[in-house]
């Protein structure tokens, strides 16, 4: 209906004129917001590729040097510092980060008193701002007997412990902390992908005489599945932007146990305000992030078809 | 009794025909005290903030204990003083109000030609800003700083305000919201002879409120704790918000106790804006995650 009558109007004149008033109109009011975007996010990427082929003093781009700049990235012991490191940091949080959302969800999801006071208290850790919740585990994770989770354990009766000191349980604690605030927000998501799971399919299978587990194990698992993969992807790809928890917590250290790629971009360009060798390592993270965006909204979409 | 309202009980796996079993019972009382220990460990750090930050460095560094020996808030407004955090609420303030404007108008705008003008190429646009959300805005930080620089805009909220006018999610907030509108009010406005911005303002713009809280909330909640473009752009100049304080932190003298107590002040915003707009954004977390 609406089609034809706009067919018809299109045809005569004043109409067409009007037509074209509302289109340079809506371009002219989203004109503002079209420069944000290409200064705050597009042009950015371009530049980044520029700056990585240049050699520069300070901001003023220099000359030419083709990919030297990446291989004096590549090179660097740092970068496979980092590189390996953030593997490590995506082990653990696999480990941690992504199961803990799902027993959240799913514990929270079988209470029926109290449930909203359960989804706003897990929830509050993520209202934290970023850098206070990683000074603030900075105290937790304090060695000797003031540090807080020192003092819990004494209470206890546990000998106090070196926490992020100890190379081995940098990387762990810092996904802890990290999983602490962000748990929450995703076992909220979860929640609702449960919630959203037809009753129906629970009365059969018990019907067919399954019991609580296999309910648990034939009905909720499946039915989260494909959601626990597009969050998982999304967790990579956060893990790997992974900057102020190693920056702030443990400068990288000790001796570079927990330096991570983009702690590396920021002491490229703001320690050594090398911005080209930045720039490289900026547009080869780039180039990872966007694969594994593309499989995301791959995943994403074929989940909606 | 206790386990009466699991009649009502449609989501999740134990039904109330389950609790005629013990052990099903004995399940779900496990399960609520693992839940309350959740919300335990969930609060606790923060809390413990609280609290330690009432010791003084002396105490604070001798004795083992959670609880302060006393409550003195003097100690704290000294700090206040001390750390001149007056001037870094007002600087915050400043960068989320300009920020929270930005957000609103600038997404608004481009969401409402978008979603309901339409004009030719709207889908291009579209797919542009779906495609933002594939660059990570970290990786650009480098890039961006040195654009910031070579226009003259460091030292300046400028920059830190107008990022936020371009955010591809909420963007997607408000086209989605926009397109459920009801169409026959906004003919009626073109009839009524509103401009299209008229339009926008007028009708728009009142008929979502609720979105326009949502994306409000989230972006002061962003705002306030962004860190890494504000300290690169305003260290030094004397405009420094809460967060760089905090981060410059990491290579200054300042006693344990001071820390925390900075630390305390730059969470007590984020928790009353939660403490009201809890449901807003907790609804508001899982609707936007899922969407986006």
């Amino acid at each position: 209906m609406a089609e034809t009558k706009n067919d018809l109007a299109n045809r005569t004149p004043r109409t067409t004129s009007r037509m074209k008033r509302k289109d340079l109109t809506g371009w002219l009011i989203m004109l503002p917001t079209l420069l944000l975007f290409a200064f705050f996010v597009w042009e950015p990427l371009v530049e980044s590729i520029r700056l990585s082929l240049y050699t520069a003093k300070g901001i003023r781009l220099e000359k030419f040097v083709g990919f030297s700049n990446y291989m004096k990235v590549l090179k660097h012991p740092d970068f496979l510092a980092a590189f390996s490191n953030t593997f490590v940091y995506i082990l653990w949080s696999l480990i941690i980060g992504f199961l803990v959302p799902i027993i959240i969800a799913v514990l929270i999801t079988e209470t029926t008193h109290f449930r909203s006071f359960f989804r706003v208290g897990v929830y509050f850790p993520n209202i934290m701002p970023g850098l206070a919740t990683v000074l603030m585990w900075g105290f937790f994770f304090r060695p000797g007997n003031t540090g807080v989770l020192n003092i819990l354990l004494d209470k206890i009766g546990v000998a106090p412990q070196i926490w992020l000191t100890n190379p081995k349980w940098t990387i762990p604690l810092i996904v802890l902390a990290m999983t602490w605030k962000g748990a929450g927000s995703t076992a909220l998501i979860y929640m609702a992908g449960i919630s959203n799971i037809n009753p129906e399919l629970y009365e059969a299978a018990t019907i067919d005489g399954a019991g609580i587990l296999s309910r648990m194990r034939y009905i909720t698992v499946p039915s989260i599945f494909s959601l626990g993969k597009t969050l998982l992807i999304l967790q990579i790809i956060s893990v790997f932007q992974i900057i102020y928890e190693p920056l702030v917590m443990t400068n990288g250290g000790p001796n570079n146990a927990s330096i991570s790629i983009m702690q590396l971009v920021y002491n490229y360009a703001f320690r050594d305000y090398n911005y080209p060798m930045a720039a490289a390592l900026s547009v080869m993270m780039s180039i990872v992030l966007i694969i594994l965006s593309g499989l995301y909204f791959k995943i994403t979409a074929s989940k909606e078809n | 009794m206790f386990f009466d309202n699991y009649r009502k009980k449609e989501d999740g796996v134990v039904r109330f025909y389950d609790l005629h079993s013990k052990r099903t019972k004995i399940l779900l009382i496990a399960i609520y005290i693992i839940c309350f220990a959740i919300i335990i460990v969930s609060l606790f750090p923060p809390v413990w903030v609280f609290l330690a930050s009432f010791k003084d460095i002396r105490e604070f560094r001798r004795s083992a204990t959670i609880l302060p020996s006393s409550f003195d808030l003097d100690t704290y407004i000294k700090t206040w003083g001390d750390l001149k955090f007056a001037k870094y609420y007002i600087n915050s303030s400043i960068s989320v109000v300009g920020s929270v404007v930005c957000a609103v108008v600038f997404n608004g705008l481009i969401a409402y030609v978008i979603g309901i003008l339409k004009p030719k190429g709207h889908k291009i646009v579209f797919g542009l800003v779906m495609w933002s959300l594939l660059i990570p805005a970290t990786t650009s930080v480098v890039a961006l700083f040195v654009n910031i620089n070579r226009i003259g805009l460091n030292q300046s909220f400028l920059p830190l305000w107008l990022s936020f006018g371009a955010n591809a999610f909420y963007v997607i907030l408000f086209k989605q919201f926009f397109e459920g509108l009801p169409k026959e009010l906004i003919e009626a406005a073109k009839l009524d002879g509103c401009g299209y911005l008229k339009t926008f303002a007028r009708i728009v713009l009142p008929l979502s409120k609720s979105i326009v809280m949502v994306v409000v909330i989230f972006a002061i909640n962003a705002a306030w704790s962004d860190f890494l473009l504000p300290y690169l752009v305003l260290n030094g100049s004397g405009k420094e918000t809460v967060m760089v304080r905090l981060f410059l932190f990491r290579t200054s003298t300042a006693t344990d106790v001071e820390v925390l107590r900075a630390v305390a002040f730059s969470i007590i915003p984020p928790i009353i804006l939660f403490t009201i707009f809890q449901k807003q954004i907790t609804e508001g977390a899982a609707a936007g995650a899922l969407k986006g």
